[in-house]
């Protein structure tokens, strides 16, 4: 009979399964996760403390110049006849990891409704993009990933001199855990090392957060078009916390939040 | 099995499941921590009968699929099986011995992680390899480790006796 069950649940559409496991998540296991949040928040005050003091010593120094930054930034928008730069709020959180097989693919974190988290918000770590907002609870919401098969991202080279489609490698083969950049024009050539970063096409990421970077040629479509693989930026199963983008806006731009060494071509 | 017994039965299960949510990601990659549900879960198949384990198994498989919706189903079949299986073998075939459950422990975990892999679907070739075959067996040994420290701790308050090795 619980096997039966379990093919049946397998093989339930999203709409009733969702709303089934959300009810799960916010009664039966709403007091362990919150346990669980309070676990990831204490280690993470404790093991990495001087991290964290590094991080917030750099920012400081950063946010000195910001200020003069923001002054000139405002000035030349002005001479530009542009109005003023849009903002993204974001919600940093703590991903409450599962000990499965698949959990890299889907990861459960600690924000939702309360904290102003909506679906198809990006998710995103220091090192890049992780994913996406696929539901939403009162106090914590699914991501999935860039591992999961059906993700997509709108892409770009760094330069913004290629576009195409991001979405993971597949699971077959000894190429798994990787991406793919698809559509890339056969005359468009892509050198290794080339940063790829979300191009902000569709509106669901904004422009310019890190995706990989490329590593070679994955396959090619006789004069059609070719498709690259690339170096992951974010490991899913090594993310502790991260940060959901909470107004994200069609067109605009998180390039300057990340650290790329290399936004154009390989070196 | 006295009272006093099943009360403390009850309360050793449920501290695996709260060390599972308040510990367990404290002890660094998910991959290889150990898994308290599963320990608990096991150690309740050590008693029960296989009917009673394969329900216990798909209340506890069902829970973490709300928390893996990328693995919905899988894993309430992988923890029935699992339960089932454990609470079955134990009846018929294995003595009450610490090394013994302890190979339980491995076992249960790895069955339950290429149950889980294949029945999701998500996972193949490369992916599956690695899993079933790096991170599986590490995260099954670091249950049965926990598994066996727990039945040589709290043993005699689970009604499992235990025989010299």
């Amino acid at each position: 009979m619980c096997v039966l069950l379990s093919f049946a649940a397998m093989g339930v559409p999203a709409r009733v399964r969702d709303p089934f496991a959300r009810a799960i998540r916010q009664t039966v296991l709403a007091p362990l996760l919150t346990l669980q949040e309070q676990s990831e928040l204490l280690s993470a005050s404790v093991s990495r403390y001087q991290a964290v003091v590094a991080a917030r010593d750099s920012a400081a120094l950063a946010a000195t110049f910001l200020p003069e930054l923001r002054n000139e930034n405002g000035r030349l928008r002005a001479l530009l006849g542009l109005g003023a730069r849009l903002g993204t709020g974001y919600v940093a959180t703590e991903v409450l990891h599962q000990s499965v097989p698949t959990d890299p693919l889907t990861l459960v974190v600690a924000a939702g409704r309360r904290q102003g988290v909506r679906p198809l918000a990006g998710v995103i770590s220091p090192e890049g993009l992780v994913g996406v907002v696929s539901a939403v609870d009162e106090r914590t919401s699914v991501v999935v990933t860039w591992a999961h098969p059906e993700f997509r991202a709108s892409a770009m080279a760094g330069d913004g001199s290629v576009y195409g489609i991001v979405a993971a490698n597949g699971t077959d083969g000894p190429r798994s855990w990787m991406l793919e950049l698809r559509g890339v024009p056969y005359r468009q050539l892509v050198p290794d090392g080339t940063a790829v970063v979300t191009s902000g096409l569709g509106g669901v990421f904004p422009r310019g957060i890190p995706l990989g970077s490329v590593v070679g040629m994955g396959r090619e479509a006789e004069g059609w078009e070719r498709t690259y693989l690339l170096r992951p930026a974010v490991a899913p199963a090594g993310v502790s916390h991260v940060m959901i983008l909470i107004s994200p806006r069609p067109g605009g731009s998180a390039r300057g939040a990340f650290e790329t060494p290399s936004s154009g071509n390989a070196p | 099995m006295r009272r006093s017994d099943r009360y403390r039965f009850v309360v050793i299960l449920a501290a695996l499941v709260v060390l599972q949510f308040s510990l367990r990601p404290r002890l660094g990659d998910d991959r290889m921590a150990p898994d308290f549900l599963l320990v608990a879960l096991l150690i309740y198949t050590i008693r029960a009968q296989p009917g009673k384990s394969a329900a216990a198994g798909f209340v506890v498989g069902l829970l973490r699929d709300a928390l893996t919706p990328a693995s919905f189903g899988a894993g309430a079949l992988a923890h029935t099986l699992v339960g089932y299986l454990s609470a079955w073998s134990k009846a018929v075939f294995f003595a009450e011995n610490l090394f013994v459950n302890g190979c339980l422990f491995f076992a249960g975990t790895w069955v339950r992680n290429l149950v889980m892999a294949v029945a999701s679907g998500k996972m193949r070739g490369g992916m599956l390899g690695w899993e079933l075959l790096v991170w599986s067996p590490i995260q099954s040994l670091t249950t049965a480790l926990v598994g066996v420290l727990v039945l040589w701790l709290f043993g005699r308050h689970l009604a499992i006796r235990m025989s010299d090795a």
